[in-house]
């Protein structure tokens, strides 16, 4: 291949695939249907930066044609200045686990039905509306690039939510529930799960709105995990850090939080947010960001680990159609040994918190949000009344250290995390953790 | 320098060829069910995108997508694809997901009654070239030199796209649209700042854009902790998007409403937002970025007060929804993708009321909002953090304030508004306007 003077590297990553989805609201099957796409990303590195072309149905041009195609991404990168320069870095592909019961082999029809014994599962007394939706995404991924690593791999993606809503004079309250799996299908016998959504937003019904103010806190497995995500996570991404963007940029060797915290970013475990291989072809491996309280690693690419260091590459990640990104995978919260019995006792009064709305970081400032779904005061060491609508903020390098207290055992849930418009596939996870003088926020008064 | 010297591939959508793909899917398509509806996207777009003060990546991208929805005895079903010439196994799918569909009461999809009309949104001035990009990017640049700040990270983007619209009773609509937009972030010790602009027209004003995001990153240094306690707050229309997107426009989605899962359900009628305030969808507006005459199932858009002096008068819907509940289309199906089924949203939302100056007493700035997303979409209940919280004291940015909570109920607050500031800002596909709000919660530290 004639790459031209002013291509010192080009990759080629081309998705195909479908996407299958189920809708069911209110018994309703409001749809239930397959699309399909195909879709590259062909990056040049020019003289500076990156020149890359985002192509809707790739034809997977060659000779001529695909030179041509180089050379417009080598033009476009004629306008970078950024003076980039990639790490060296292993590749290899790892095997995408095998699915206990393929997805793919299961009709829609039959898959519609057994989404819709989980929707009426919610349905209780009192409930006003039940909403199950099913995902599924089947991507071929085929890599090449100049340095004459080609691979291709299969994965197939799916899960369900389900939510319930429960209505009284006014008072409007949702309870829902989800689980997305690499494994195959996850939809058989799961109608616990939609009564445990309806379950939970009638008891919501009954809930008070917390009262803000600063208490020690109780964070679940889910909800600890999106702390490590949005308060950690973010930070430790290398572009962040290379942009001076993150408050952990030259951090490195420094104490940011207890000892009893320690969080790592996967991609090769076996869970939501599993790569065979990243999306720069790069073999994919545990990075330790937090090691027992001191910053031990970055997230990267090879571009942020040849600018910023300390790290591996095997974190850039990618929608179909899409640039990589340096992103998290799967990242956790290593367990400790308390018990949750011991940290309740540790709280005369505070508050413990369950499951997760999601959450958002300004990595710059070092500040972090995130929500709870529900969660209940803490008096004398003891769970008393229900709260809802309560969140959670702190400031990146003071919060870690008031962690005082971490479970024995992780328990990882599975999310889309967003970043430059992109969305993939993650999971988060940790034990239950204790945190004294954290920021709660509830627009209760009480 | 244009960016797309020659392509391979997409060449199937020349005009030509696009009209008889989109007859032959309606004929073989009507072989098989009652109706048929065929929607065509694509556009292409460059992009350039800062790593600190250096520009990192420069992209060019082609989209391109084919939806097809079908209607058979009130069984709709849909599919879409990224490639054309697979439109057979994409009709095929649309098919076979209607049968699945639960049948529902159905009066048909529109037939044609719109008339050619200027574009509403697309300038036709709006070109796709890399040689822009990196012009605007240099004056944001320049912008933020203001203030002794490091930018991190900042991009922008030039696109355009084309839209057809066709189904079995003849509708074949087709528009344009283009929009530029320019972002910048910057940082200063700890303190972000953050600014973006947005154009159909490529009026943007990156100079300004980066000077601001300078402003407020230089702006927050060295903030002092606040108590906790009620508040006059200023929120500025950034943080006004998040809020109502997340919360009040769901609420309004006659989906939603008979569905159960909102809030203001049975409050038409009602006094919902103060009295002063209107809020209506606009299509017509000129240059608007969801501008346009028809929606994404071909009926003809119109102006909807949904709420006229603070009462709440009227939902949204598409046909889907109408027809189900016996209420007509107010034209409001929009599509997010070529795949999939059309929703229910709004095209300009306009957010209006007479105008007074809201920085005339002391109160707490609200420049955006950290986690509007995990707002509680039935309830209205939030608590985010403040971006750059800063006291406002004579009319002007006074102290910063290091880091504040903020607490509250959307559907409340939207009754405690005290007044709207002079001028709007396009925020998405929003018009909005700066707001005053008293006795707000804020969690200090």
């Amino acid at each position: 291949m004639n790459m031209g003077r002013d291509i010192r590297y080009y990759d080629v990553r081309h998705v195909t695939g479908q996407t299958t989805h189920i809708d069911i609201d209110n018994s309703v099957i409001e749809s239930a249907g397959t699309s399909f796409f195909s879709t590259a990303v062909v990056r040049v590195l020019g003289p500076s930066g990156w020149g890359i072309l985002t192509i809707d149905n790739y034809s997977s041009p060659e000779g001529r044609e695909f030179e041509l195609l180089l050379s417009n991404a080598a033009s476009l990168a004629h306008i970078t200045t950024e003076p980039v320069t990639l790490a060296d870095a292993p590749h290899g592909v790892l095997a995408v686990p095998p699915m206990k019961e393929d997805p793919r082999d299961v009709s829609l029809e039959e898959k519609t039905g057994v989404l819709g014994e989980i929707e009426s599962s919610a349905r209780l007394p009192g409930i006003v509306n039940t909403r199950a939706t099913y995902i599924e995404r089947d991507e071929q991924v085929y890599f090449i690039d100049s340095s004459a690593n080609e691979y291709s791999f299969g994965i197939c993606r799916s899960g369900f939510n389900i939510m319930a809503v429960a209505s009284r004079e006014g008072n409007v309250q949702m309870g829902y529930e989800r689980l997305h799996s690499i494994h195959g299908l996850n939809i058989r016998h799961q109608q616990e799960m939609g009564r445990s959504a309806g379950e939970r937003a009638l008891s919501l019904i009954d809930a008070k709105a917390a009262a803000g103010g600063t208490m020690d806190a109780i964070l679940d497995p889910e909800l600890a995990g999106v702390f490590a995500h949005e308060a950690v996570g973010h930070a430790s991404e290398g572009d962040l850090v290379h942009e001076g963007n993150s408050v952990l940029s030259g951090k490195i060797g420094e104490r940011i939080g207890s000892s009893l915290i320690t969080i790592v970013d996967d991609p090769s475990l076996h869970e939501f947010g599993f790569d065979p291989v990243d999306a720069e072809g790069v073999r994919v491996g545990r990075t330790t960001i937090i090691d027992q309280g001191v910053v031990g690693a970055y997230l990267h690419n090879r571009e942020t680990l040849a600018s910023v260091g300390n790290g591996v590459a095997g974190h850039a990640r990618a929608s179909p159609g899409e640039a990589p990104l340096v992103r998290m995978s799967n990242t956790f919260i290593e367990e400790g040994d308390a018990d949750l019995d011991e940290m309740l006792e540790g709280i005369s009064t505070g508050i413990i918190l369950y499951g997760s709305r999601g959450g958002q970081v300004d990595p710059g400032r070092g500040v972090f949000q995130f929500n709870a779904e529900y969660g209940y005061v803490i008096e004398k060491g003891e769970r008393k009344a229900m709260v809802r609508d309560v969140s959670l903020s702190g400031e990146i390098l003071s919060t870690l250290h008031s962690i005082e207290m971490c479970g024995k055992e992780r328990k990882m849930s599975q999310g889309y995390c967003g970043k430059g418009g992109q969305s993939v596939p993650v999971s988060d996870g940790a034990p239950y953790i204790m945190l004294r003088n954290a920021v709660v926020g509830g627009s209760g008064t009480e | 320098m244009r960016w797309w010297v020659a392509v391979a591939q997409n060449e199937v959508l020349l005009p030509g060829d696009m009209a008889g793909l989109i007859d032959t899917i309606i004929r073989k398509g009507e072989a098989l069910v009652e109706e048929v509806e065929v929607y065509i996207a694509g556009g292409e777009s460059v992009s350039a995108e800062l790593s600190k003060t250096n520009i990192g990546i420069a992209t060019g991208s082609k989209s391109l997508g084919l939806g097809i929805r079908t209607i058979d005895h009130g069984r709709i079903g849909s599919s879409g694809t990224s490639d054309p010439a697979a439109w057979r196994k994409c009709l095929d799918a649309a098919v076979s997901s209607g049968t699945l569909a639960t049948p529902q009461e159905w009066g048909g999809l529109p037939m044609p009654s719109v008339q050619e009309r200027p574009l509403l949104s697309f300038d036709p001035e709006v070109r796709v070239e890399a040689g822009i990009v990196e012009k605007a990017i240099y004056n944001m640049l320049k912008g933020a030199e203001e203030f002794p700040v490091k930018v991190t990270s900042g991009s922008a983007d030039i696109s355009t796209g084309y839209l057809t619209l066709a189904n079995s009773h003849g509708v074949r609509y087709s528009t344009k649209k283009s929009m530029v937009s320019v972002s910048l972030e910057a940082i200063s010790d700890n303190s972000t700042g953050y600014e973006f602009d947005q154009s159909v027209t490529g009026s943007v004003d990156p100079e300004n854009v980066g000077r601001k995001a300078a402003f407020f990153a230089h702006h927050g240094r060295s903030g002092e902790g606040l108590p906790t306690g009620d508040y006059s707050l200023v929120l500025s229309p950034m943080a006004l998007a998040q809020l109502l997107g997340n919360v009040f426009v769901p609420a309004v989605n006659g989906r939603s409403v008979h569905a159960g899962r909102s809030k203001l359900a049975k409050s038409i009628g009602e006094v919902v937002v103060d009295t002063s305030i209107s809020m209506y969808d606009d299509p017509f507006r000129n240059y608007g970025p969801g501008s346009t005459w028809w929606d994404a199932e071909g009926v003809p858009t119109r102006r909807i007060d949904i709420v006229r002096d603070g009462v709440l008068t009227e939902f949204l819907y598409d046909l889907k929804t109408g027809y189900r509940y016996g209420k007509n289309s107010t034209g409001s199906a929009l599509r997010s993708g070529y795949g999939g089924l059309p929703g229910i949203g709004y095209h300009n939302l306009v957010f209006d009321g007479p105008r007074t100056n809201t920085r005339d007493e002391p109160a707490i700035y609200v420049h955006d909002v950290v986690g509007a997303h995990t707002a509680n979409p039935m309830s209205g209940d939030f608590s985010v953090e403040i971006s750059n919280p800063s006291w406002i004291e004579n009319g002007d940015f006074g102290n910063p304030v290091r880091k504040a909570m903020y607490a509250g109920n959307v559907f409340d607050l939207l009754k405690e508004i005290e007044g709207i500031a002079h001028g709007e800002r396009v925020i998405g596909a929003m018009v909005l306007p700066e707001i005053r709000l008293s006795g707000q919660r804020i969690i200090g530290i």
